[in-house]
């Protein structure tokens, strides 16, 4: 039996979360959208994810500190988490494998590129 | 404020140009940002209380194969964006208090598709989907612009000038170490 990969985008961009609702919702995803960290934590405790995929610049929350969050309990201490930034500086690439992240992507992201990174990391 | 004109540069101001591609910010008074734009749109953020300024400076090209649906890049476009607006943030300013201007998009070769306009029209949307603030635009039509901003006073010169003085109409393609790359840790 197959069943639809859920994401959540984190992005407090509406330009980018429109960008990819887009590239994966076309793509058979269940996409949902949060537009920062805290926004994600409060949408993580009712619902269940495959794959989170956020932004690092944040307001409230940003990209690191939730990370953190997720990983500090047992529920989402294996879940994939794919970074998606402009940011292309080692030490901030550092610190996200640090805090537990499972990727790290680059914008302006590629569609075909990112859908293949989700497949791979949600099987 | 951030709609008056401003005087020309007296001693102890620094102009630095804004090239195809850039986004910078600062909140250094003695800065000048400067740019002549045909087709391109530049993007002039002001934060009022930070006292926190930014420009970018673009020309979009049509989106790469299979990335169809709009006229111009709009993955690079929202990058470019996203890049000053995190230059802005980096220095201070908050992004419920931004406020832009838009300048240049003019169709300067007649006998070209109307590119200006394109990336005037996705510079539009792209700011009204953020929920900034739009103050000023002065887009379109066929002269070249000249624009100086200074980015802690949020105040701007313009002017057109001779469409020679204006950067050719070279797209905006992404940047080579900008394809979306992935690595997994």
């Amino acid at each position: 039996m197959t069943t639809t990969t859920r994401i959540l985008t984190v992005d407090d961009s509406p330009s980018m979360r429109a960008l990819l609702n887009h590239a994966l919702s076309t793509q058979g995803f269940d996409v949902s959208q949060a537009e920062d960290g805290m926004a994600a934590l409060d949408w993580l405790a009712m619902n269940e994810v495959d794959v989170v995929i956020t932004d690092i610049n944040m307001p409230r929350l940003d990209g690191f500190g939730l990370i953190e969050r997720l990983r500090e309990g047992s529920r989402h201490r294996d879940r994939p988490i794919l970074v998606l930034t402009t940011e292309s500086s080692e030490e901030k690439k550092a610190r996200a494998r640090a805090a537990g992240a499972t990727g790290w992507i680059v914008k302006p992201f590629d569609p075909a590129k990112l859908v293949a990174a989700v497949r791979r990391v949600s099987h | 404020m951030f709609h008056k004109p401003i005087f020309p540069p007296t001693g102890g101001v620094e102009r630095v140009t804004v090239m195809q591609g850039q986004a910078l910010a600062s909140a250094d008074k003695t800065i000048e940002y400067s740019t002549v734009l045909g087709s391109c749109v530049a993007t002039c953020l002001f934060d009022p209380e930070a006292r926190v300024g930014g420009m970018n400076h673009f020309l979009l090209a049509e989106p790469p194969a299979g990335l169809g649906g709009s006229s111009v890049d709009e993955h690079y476009g929202v990058y470019l964006m996203e890049l000053l607006v995190n230059e802005m943030l980096t220095k201070g300013a908050r992004k419920a208090r931004l406020k832009a201007h838009l300048y240049g998009g003019a169709n300067v070769n007649r006998n070209m598709m109307k590119i200006g306009s394109m990336n005037a029209d996705f510079a539009r949307k792209f700011l009204a989907n953020e929920g900034i603030a739009l103050m000023r635009e002065d887009l379109g039509g066929t002269q070249a612009r000249r624009v100086d901003f200074r980015p802690v006073s949020g105040q701007v010169r313009l002017r057109t000038v001779e469409d020679r003085l204006a950067p050719p109409v070279q797209p905006s393609a992404r940047p080579a170490r900008s394809l979306g790359d992935v690595e997994l840790f």
